[in-house]
């Protein structure tokens, strides 16, 4: 037993309150951690579901062996994210076309200058981005385009939009899949042959397979755009790039090459110096703004 | 409204051993027929298409499942669709089956009864069809598709991109409800 006749009556006291002190600050610590806890429910996944996600954004806008940089990316400002959402675009101006360069700036300027976008109004985004190519028409008269893809993201949604063969690449569960559709003859040649029950070997060699039947310069194009929004995942990965890209590096070499737990800086850079490290002589110019889906409790 | 779309492709084969049949009335009725395992599928496919056009093809879904049991191969593989007022019944064997596209998502079709909403997208196929897709690439070219023919032809490039469509038969059919 403790003998504690040699401390003075107030000593006792003063321990006493000092203890009695301590209890309550240490349970109103665990009511408000319980608190806490129980109102954000953290460890459920119901309430994961109701934290939306953010994007965590970075790019690359590299120059190949070509001349000039026709590629031209665009991202909305970042602190207007919360309630506009994000939208990023890459426009590649049309290779063997005159002013690619020129043209590839005007869309993405355009589209700057028509921001904010409604994230429910696809038809009269895509109004907008057939307005831009109309204007393109107007001063080139088809001597001059390019491809555009742009996606709008605002909470867990993703709209997108695409015109000619760029590419709007979703990572998910370690597996790329081009989202949009090029819109090149290959695509009339494959219908034609399919509803003929006759095999599409013939649509890849024919030599106009590749060139474009929709661009930004086209008048009254005609823009591939969801009508319906595609619901996103945490650590989904979106890229949205120049075919410079996926020339030098096919869907799969990208899946190989990047680890998943980069943020968006390290997996545009992993992308840029894959791309760049195939030292391809005919390398045309790469650009990919790279967003990574994230959630945050804070 | 419905709006549907059947594609049939023998895929470089030398005959074409699946079935589809779209039955209209009283309800619609998709059903889809695999016979890549079977020895004698042409047999097979026209009973499997025999007894859905006749009177017990309009049953419910679980009495035709019966008749099917009792009547076709056991290596026989289908899907039968029937799209009611408010939902869709489905009922399958093997590894023909139905992916839904809502709010979004794709997820796959569940035996049974399913509530549907409108703008609710379906597309039922056999597993020689989904082999070459996934499910975030069918998913997005069901959301951008405006119908259901711009859809099929949409997930028919991305097969032919990996196969050309040497890849043997192919059946969907793609499904789309109108508000």
């Amino acid at each position: 037993m403790y003998d504690f006749s040699l401390l003075t009556d107030e000593t006792v006291r003063a321990i006493i309150i000092g203890l009695i002190l301590f209890a309550v600050a240490f349970v109103s610590f665990v009511v408000v951690a319980l608190f806490t806890l129980f109102k954000t429910n953290i460890y459920t996944t119901r309430h994961k579901e109701k934290i939306n996600l953010f994007c965590d954004v970075a790019y690359f806008h590299e120059k190949g062996k070509r001349e000039d940089q026709e590629d031209s990316i665009y991202i909305s400002p970042m602190d207007k994210l919360e309630h506009t959402g994000l939208v990023a675009a890459c426009s590649d101006g049309m290779g063997g076309l005159l002013n690619g360069e020129v043209v590839s700036k005007f869309v993405t300027d355009s589209l700057r200058e028509h921001y904010p976008y409604q994230f429910d109004a696809q038809a009269d985004n895509a109004a907008i981005i057939t307005d831009i190519s109309n204007q393109v028409y107007e001063q080139y008269h088809l001597g001059a385009g390019a491809t555009l893809v742009m996606v709008h993201i605002l909470d867990d949604y993703m709209n997108f939009y695409s015109l000619g063969d760029s590419n709007i690449i979703l990572i998910r569960n370690n597996r790329a899949t081009l989202l949009n559709q090029k819109q090149n003859y290959v695509t009339l040649m494959i219908r034609k042959l399919a509803e003929g029950g006759l095999d599409t070997t013939d649509a890849y060699k024919d030599s106009r397979a590749k060139g474009l039947i929709d661009f930004v310069g086209n008048l009254n194009c005609k823009v591939q755009m969801t009508t319906r929004p595609l619901r996103l995942i945490e650590n989904d990965i979106i890229i949205v790039s120049s075919d410079g890209v996926t020339d030098s590096m096919p869907l799969n070499r990208i899946v190989n090459h990047i680890h998943f737990d980069q943020n968006a800086t390290g997996i545009a850079r992993t992308i840029k110096y894959g791309v760049r490290s195939r030292k391809n002589p005919r390398q045309d110019n790469y650009s990919a703004v790279v967003i990574k889906m994230k959630r945050s409790f804070i | 409204m419905i709006e549907y779309y059947t594609f049939k492709h023998r895929g470089a084969d030398e005959e074409y051993r699946d079935e589809v049949f779209l039955r209209l009335v009283p309800n619609l009725t998709v059903a889809i027929f695999n016979g890549s395992k079977l020895d004698s599928p042409k047999s097979q496919a026209l009973l499997f298409s025999e007894i859905l056009s006749s009177d017990e093809g309009s049953k419910g879904i679980d009495y035709l499942n019966g008749v099917f049991d009792e009547c076709l191969d056991e290596e026989s593989e289908y899907l039968i669709l029937r799209v009611e007022s408010k939902g869709i019944e489905s009922i399958r064997r093997g590894s023909v089956c139905a992916k839904i596209v809502r709010y979004g998502q794709i997820s796959l079709l569940p035996n049974g009864y399913f509530g549907l909403s409108s703008d609710d997208r379906i597309v039922c196929a056999t597993s020689n069809f989904f082999k070459y897709l996934n499910d975030e690439g069918i998913l997005a070219d069901a959301l951008v598709a405006g119908t259901c023919d711009d859809w099929m032809n949409m997930m028919v490039r991305r097969i032919s991109d990996q196969t050309q469509l040497k890849c043997g038969n192919l059946s969907a059919v793609t499904l789309k409800l109108n508000s």
